[in-house]
């Protein structure tokens, strides 16, 4: 990690000068218990802090590959930092951030996978999406896509020879998944039992890549590229994954967003959110009370009763392909008195639903010796995984980049961000259920505005030039507040219409590493109990 | 299977329906032939009765409930009220390929469903269903009873340890545990009952339960056990729950854990029996506490089979409700209920309705 020393950047700066340079104590107790190391270097001091990892993205350029550590704190997500680590073509490997963040794990060994860099003294430097047996790395720069690839597991191997350790074990290796009940998708996991406890757990993941970030590089900014995130997390929650890709686009471009356009993105970004946050709260009844469940219908007739709504708004039901950059597709369908009257008769009901569903689920007593205390994951760890979202929160992590990092028409609206300090399964559900009755708040005042936005202002995108062309070697990472936490993106543009790196952050990636964690040493209706808390799309963990 | 049944009823049968037609039909005259006709052929008729409920209203009955609890219309297309989805389910099911998986302990695996179907159906074999349907009525009929519907423990753990499949496994060990936790406290719930009637014997039971508990204005409570001793009929209906599968304690199964349990490997024809076979329990578990706790065919102006069939479904009816609206208990959540809970309660209860018992007589 020695390469990672940030120049400090202009609100610590400001601390720490003085008139005969940096004052490195003052900088260093400004950093606080973030501090892990100080190092002397020849022209200055240098720190090893540790905000937290957002991201990690890792290319290849003409002469060097980079791996780009994107670090955010959680307290004050707008504190930012990208350190860029390059290493020659020739032989590129890095040293490994994995001892200083546990989530570097897995983005490493899909920067691994993708691109070809290794990581020195990383535990497990393995392929994470593509089969093992893969050849070359597809980003890379010398990769053949025309060379045939021969796909098969690897003969003769014994799945249970690391699960017999020693004579006397008596541990039962099982696969869970890729085609199971409750794995949520083609998840796979790994699982060394011990009895009904779970000794050892590995999620393998990579079933369902699609090349999404490849698909848009080879999209234009301007349209080709907004009907992919609708397919990342298809829980229907379409327009927030839009949202993420138009805020850093627009902030790659310069562009702004007409106020009324805003005000529909917010709503009807939040309208998305009922809805997933809705069936993320069915599947979760669904693995933890087994199949045919009342609560999982009711969960399905709300969100049922959103995607009627955004029918109406996008003219679609999934892949609502609403938001363009600058603005929306379009204005609030006619008759807009209906449409307002649709949405507020369904807010009008929510809160006897949501009531119907504490009444089920968190006040039911069974549910609650199987959720309270199971899958915890306690927040110094949550930190570490770069856990966003309902799972951070469900562990008492104040973080909602809506509040903390600004967007839309968040700022103008009154809500409140959701925590729960259970750190639990049960705390996660009661999080997602809260956040339902926030969202709804949102929306009603959105609602509002939009009843009494003055006809002539009603300006759904800017003007935006037909075809975009940022800067070359413009670089942004902008992330939202999406349905499972903090989609991020990180573009590079090269001149082009065309994006030259397109990298995702997907929130369920990060959150999925956490499941050993709560897992290990619990029984197998917690864990799949922890992973259905954990509220994962296949979609986005493997892109 | 029915023949089954009737070989081992008909011994000490008296005053059932068995020996109604033996004096009716003039039987008698061929000796004990005579009598083993009578059996099959009433055998024939209970077998049908109950395969009739379980196998075929019974799937159908349970999408229209489940389907009620959780809003939604359910089959309605193929015929009136879609009742013909029974025949389309039957030849969807039994027109599947049977697939025998590579390395499955052959004759234990062809077993288990014959044997998790037939132990329960054998179990109707002494209940009195009313209007003198009955086809045997031994002095040890509750006994017979909890032994016959036990057996089918024995189908889910061949068929667990029998399929070579992990979850199969699982499920096996699964359901050997929660029986072993539920069943005693089934029993000895059911011998404080015994405690009252002095019988083990059905028609006894039925009997015992007649007389009015006291009178409500012109409505006279019958002395149904379920209103002589409420408590001992929470604790049978909680144990039977696990006994027979049914959320909350529908761990053996679990689909979203262990797939589908004991029955993961099981397609085409060996699926219907273990799936007929959980109907036919479920149905035998309400006929018990029916006869057991709910005065059998007890009832106002209908004639008793029709009360018999409607308190079973009501058990029933009560099944799929739990089973919409129950969370599932963790598996040692489970047994820590039955052993430190259930067990303990089903003594106190006997102890409980011993000494009362004991006062009443002294």
């Amino acid at each position: 990690m020695s390469l990672e020393e940030p120049e400090p950047d202009d609100a610590l700066a400001a601390v720490g000068e003085t008139d005969e340079g940096l004052d490195y104590d003052a900088l260093a107790a400004l950093l606080g218990d973030r501090l892990l190391d100080r190092e002397q270097h020849v022209n200055a001091e240098g720190f090893v802090v540790r905000p937290d990892l957002s991201c990690l993205t890792a290319q290849q350029y003409g002469d060097r590959y980079e791996s780009i550590y994107h670090l955010r704190k959680y307290d004050e997500p707008t504190h930012e930092l990208s350190v860029v680590v390059p290493s020659p073509t020739d032989d590129p490997h890095n040293e490994s951030a994995n001892p200083v963040y546990r989530t570097a794990d897995w983005h490493e060994r899909e920067a691994y996978d993708l691109v070809g860099i290794e990581y020195e003294d990383h535990p497990d430097l393995r392929r994470i999406l593509l089969p093992e047996t893969w050849q070359g790395h597809p980003l890379s720069g010398d990769f053949d896509g025309e060379e045939p690839q021969i796909v098969t597991l690897r003969e003769h191997a014994n799945p249970l020879q690391e699960d017999h350790r020693g004579d006397d074990a008596d541990t039962m290796f099982v696969n869970i998944g890729p085609h199971h009940p409750a794995t949520h998708g083609v998840l796979h996991i790994k699982t060394v039992l011990d009895g009904e406890q779970i000794a050892d757990l590995e999620p393998d993941i990579g079933y369902l890549h699609r090349c999404e970030e490849q698909m848009c590089e080879q999209g234009t900014y301007r349209h080709q590229i907004m009907p992919y995130p609708d397919r990342w997390d298809y829980i229907s929650a379409g327009i927030l994954n839009e949202w993420a890709y138009a805020r850093a686009a627009e902030d790659l471009a310069d562009i702004d967003v007409p106020k009324y356009a805003q005000v529909v993105r917010t709503m009807s970004a939040e309208l998305c959110r009922i809805a997933a946050h809705m069936l993320a709260a069915g599947t979760f009844a669904l693995d933890v009370i087994g199949d045919f469940t009342a609560t999982f219908m009711y969960a399905v007739q709300q969100r049922e009763q959103v995607q009627n709504i955004l029918e109406d708004l996008t003219g679609q039901r999934l892949m609502f392909n609403y938001l363009r950059l600058g603005g929306v597709a379009w204005d609030i369908p006619e008759p807009r008195d209906e449409f307002f009257e649709k949405i507020r008769d369904y807010l009008d009901d929510l809160p006897e639903n949501v009531a119907e569903f504490h009444n089920l689920l968190t006040s039911n007593e069974i549910l609650q010796i199987r959720t309270v205390d199971t899958g915890v994951l306690p927040p110094e760890e949550a930190r570490s995984y770069g856990a966003t979202g309902p799972v951070a929160r469900g562990s008492g992590i104040d973080y909602d980049l809506r509040r903390d990092d600004p967007y839309g028409y968040y700022p103008e609206l009154d809500w409140d961000v959701v925590t729960e300090p259970g750190c639990d399964n049960f705390a996660r559900l009661l999080v997602r259920l809260r956040e339902v009755e926030e969202s709804a708040r949102i929306i009603e005042q959105c609602v509002d505005l939009l009843e009494d936005w003055p006809e002539d202002e009603r300006e759904i995108q800017s003007n935006v030039p037909r075809t975009l062309r940022p800067d070359p070697d413009t670089e942004i990472y902008r992330a939202v507040e999406a349905a499972k936490g903090e989609l991020g993106i990180y573009i590079r543009s090269d001149g082009t219409d065309k994006p030259a790196r397109f990298k995702i952050r997907s929130p369920c990636f990060s959150n999925l590493q956490t499941l050993p964690v709560m897992s290990e040493g619990e029984y197998v209706p917690d864990m799949i109990a922890s992973l259905g808390s954990l509220d994962i799309v296949l979609g986005e963990v493997d892109r | 299977m029915q023949a089954t049944a009737t070989g081992n009823a008909t011994g000490n049968a008296t005053g059932t329906t068995v020996d109604m037609l033996v004096d009716v039909a003039g039987l008698g005259a061929y000796g004990p032939g005579g009598e083993a006709v009578a059996a099959l052929a009433v055998a024939a008729v209970i077998g049908t009765l109950m395969l009739t409920n379980t196998a075929l209203a019974g799937p159908w009955a349970k999408r229209k409930i489940t389907a009620a609890f959780t809003d939604r219309i359910a089959v309605n297309r193929v015929g009136p009220f879609g009742l013909l989805i029974i025949v389309a389910d039957a030849v969807r099911l039994l027109s599947k390929e049977l697939i025998v998986p590579e390395g499955v302990d052959r004759p234990a695996w062809d077993l288990a469903p014959l044997v998790i179907a037939s132990s329960a159906l054998l179990g109707f074999a002494v209940i009195p269903f009313g209007s003198g349907l009955q086809l045997a009525d031994p002095e040890t009929g509750l006994a017979y009873v909890f032994a016959v519907a036990s057996i089918a423990s024995l189908g889910l753990i061949m068929a667990g340890y029998a399929s070579n499949n992990k979850y199969s496994f699982m499920g096996g060990l699964r359901a050997i545990a929660q029986n072993l936790a539920y069943e005693i406290p089934l029993v000895i719930t059911g011998a404080s009952v015994v405690l009252f009637t002095g019988s083990l014997q059905m028609s006894e039971i039925v009997a015992a339960q007649t007389a009015p508990l006291f009178e409500l204005g012109p409505v006279a409570i019958p002395s149904w056990y379920a209103f002589v001793n409420p408590f001992a009929f929470v604790l049978f209906l909680v144990a039977n729950m696990a006994e027979i599968g049914r959320n909350p304690f529908d761990i053996p199964e679990a689909p979203t854990e262990i797939v589908a349990g004991y029955q993961t490997e099981y397609s085409s024809v060996y699926f219907v029996l273990v799936y007929l076979g959980e109907f036919i329990h479920i149905f035998l578990g309400g006929a018990i506490i029916t006869t057991v706790f709910l005065g059998g065919p007890a009832g106002p102006v209908l004639p008793g089979i029709v009360w018999f069939m409607v308190k079973i479904w009501g058990i029933f009816l009560l099944t799929q409700w739990a089973r919409s609206a129950i969370p599932r208990v963790r598996i040692d959540q489970l047994i820590s209920i039955g052993w430190k809970g259930m067990l303990v309660l089903s003594f106190a209860n006997l102890v409980l309705t011993a000494v009362i018992v004991g006062v009443i007589a002294g």
